[in-house]
């Protein structure tokens, strides 16, 4: 569909932002992305496939994200390691009382802290992205992360 | 104590299970043996739940050991399981990982078996033209699919290779027939499945599921929101046979404040505990008569019932040789609950699996002491907390007891136990 270059530009600056600063560990940053109410989800695809609704994370509204970002800070104990996203060019499905429904692709490597990188996983993200006006940012209403490698390797601790 | 020399080969230095040897971890020659002795041996292995093949003709595959495996529901409503492989050239049958079929038609040689995994189908078995086709003594009531045992209790089917499995409650035993048997006692909704996959030996996860020592230490989500405390009422309970495990506690029998110093005086808490913006997260309603907030109930050898508060599970461990094992959790509520309580009981999914907050820990630690013991598997790990010598039920979860009691299981069928062995 035809979406006008500001529209588009606002969409693709989320999309890259958000993944860059799960990846340069902003984690405010990238929280900041998401509205109030907004639903934040990593989901199995099969799940998905099967309509179940259990998700790997699954935060109904922004305060459950702030709460899965505490207990990531203060009290789980992960592999330590950094996270590189390689994002596919965002696909605007359709737009509606200014929010857009967008598919994009996404693929996580991770590099543990002697250098060593593996693929971690793969999958789409299908967000609805309330897009704003010409000077606000876009954000997030819904992020559904639906994981291809949904048999996750050894364990998923930073936000996809 | 006894030396425990004598283990077929294994050097248990003692014969109470208090002393592993990490050679047992990555020896591919007992991981061969495991596969005959444990799995394909006189165990019930768990398989899955009635729930995932509700309709005639559904199946789902899972594994026992590394052995892919199908169970599924025939149109007459029977509960069945054959191994995943033609009987004809040993190809894999089922290829997508769950469905609906009017019967198993593999795709090499389009050979046709039932969902008992009798053999009804053979092409061309009388030739073409009077050329070809099979020998006339080609009996093919002989050549099914290598079908399993099944027994079902409360809807969690089980599987066994052995002939000489003792009936499944009389395996259970009285403490996993109660628990399970009211965690299972009423018609179950699935809510989804998360999978896991360890680059670890399988026996390390099936320690860590009965270790109640750690659940506190490693996860320290447990820890602040008293889910899981060595201060709370609580304890590590065995079968007879000690071959199963109970770690159960109940959230609230301790007070933060005693909680807090306990922790502080023994150098465990970091920090100031924190608190989160939306406590339902932690929060159990209750749903059981006696109580109890948490109960991780472990099967021998693969499986797993667990309630944690609200969250209701079923997890299911695949061997993927040696040094790699994944889990699958299958998580359900109950079919008479509300939108409400399905919504909490998904909100609370999220402390299990992957990404669980009081699970995503136990990745990394199997990784920890795989990596740090398979270059050099000399030495052995330590099991002494709540005690050694005799195994019993300690009503404490500073205690290892349930640990020792798989050990001591895993090497009477495995034929490897030391001289003067307890049980």
């Amino acid at each position: 569909m035809s979406t006008d270059s500001g529209v588009k530009e606002r969409i693709e600056r989320l999309i890259v932002d958000s993944a860059m600063f799960i990846d340069r560990d902003e984690l405010d940053a990238w929280m900041d992305c998401f509205e109030q109410d907004a639903r934040y989800i990593v989901m199995p695809r099969e799940n998905r496939n099967l309509r179940l609704p259990v998700g790997i994370i699954h935060c109904e509204n922004k305060a459950r994200i702030e709460d899965r970002i505490l207990c990531l800070r203060h009290a789980n104990k992960y592999n330590p390691h950094f996270d590189r996203h390689i994002v596919s060019l965002p696909r605007v499905l359709s737009m509606e009382d200014g929010i857009a429904s967008v598919e994009t692709n996404f693929m996580i490597v991770q590099t543990n802290k002697t250098g060593e990188s593996r693929l971690f996983c793969v999958g789409v993200y299908e967000d609805k992205i309330r897009v704003g006006k010409e000077k606000e940012a876009a954000k997030f209403v819904e992020r559904i992360a639906v994981l291809d490698t949904f048999s996750v390797p050894t364990m998923l601790a930073t936000p996809v | 104590m006894n030396s425990g020399k004598s283990g077929a080969g294994v050097d248990w230095e003692r014969n109470d299970y208090s002393r592993l040897p990490f050679g047992l971890y990555h020896d591919p020659g007992i991981y061969r043996t495991e596969q005959e002795k444990i799995f394909r041996g006189p165990v019930w292995s768990v398989l899955g739940l009635e729930a995932e093949i509700p309709e005639p003709g559904d199946y789902r595959v899972t594994h026992i050991g590394d052995v892919p495996v199908v169970f599924n529901r025939d149109p007459g409503g029977g509960i069945n399981a054959f191994v995943n492989r033609c009987a004809h050239r040993g190809a894999e049958i089922v290829r997508e990982p769950y469905g609906n079929v009017q019967d198993f038609t593999c795709i090499y040689h389009a050979w046709c078996y039932t969902h008992r995994g009798d053999l009804v189908g053979v092409p061309f078995v009388k030739g073409v033209q009077g050329k070809g086709g099979m020998p006339a003594d080609f009996d093919m009531g002989s050549h099914g699919l290598r079908k399993l045992r099944i027994a079902t209790f409360n809807g969690l089917i089980f599987g066994t290779f052995s002939a000489d499995t003792e009936p499944i409650e009389q395996y259970l035993g009285s403490m996993l027939v109660e628990n399970v048997g009211e965690i299972l006692g009423r018609p179950i909704r699935l809510l989804g499945y998360q999978r896991q996959r360890i680059y670890a030996n399988w026996k390390m996860y099936m320690e860590n599921v009965r270790d109640a020592y750690h659940a506190s230490l490693l996860h320290e989500f447990n820890r602040t929101f008293g889910l899981s405390r060595l201060t709370q009422t609580s304890g590590g309970h065995m079968d007879e046979r000690h071959r199963h495990a109970m770690l159960f506690q109940y959230k609230g029998s301790d007070g933060d404040t005693e909680a807090k110093k306990a922790y502080k005086d023994d150098r465990v808490q970091r920090s100031e505990y924190m608190t989160l913006n939306d406590s339902s997260l932690v929060q159990a309603v209750k749903e059981n008569k006696s109580g109890v907030s948490t109960r991780i109930i472990s099967i021998f050898p693969n499986g797993v019932v667990h309630q944690i508060a609200n969250c209701l599970g079923m997890r299911r461990v695949r061997t993927r040789g040696p040094a790699e094992l994944e889990i699958e959790f299958v998580l359900f509520g109950y079919a008479d609950d509300d939108e409400a309580m399905t919504a909490h009981r998904v909100n609370q999914a999220n402390m299990v699996g992957p990404a669980g907050l009081i699970s995503m820990e136990d990745g990394e630690a199997l990784e920890l002491v795989q990596r740090a013991t398979a270059p050099n598997p000399d030495g052995s790990a330590i099991i002494e907390m709540g005690g050694t010598g005799a195994l019993m039920n300690l009503d404490t979860r500073v205690n290892e007891m349930p640990v020792r009691g798989f050990w001591s299981y895993y090497s009477e069928l495995m034929g490897i136990e030391p001289a003067g062995a307890i049980r």
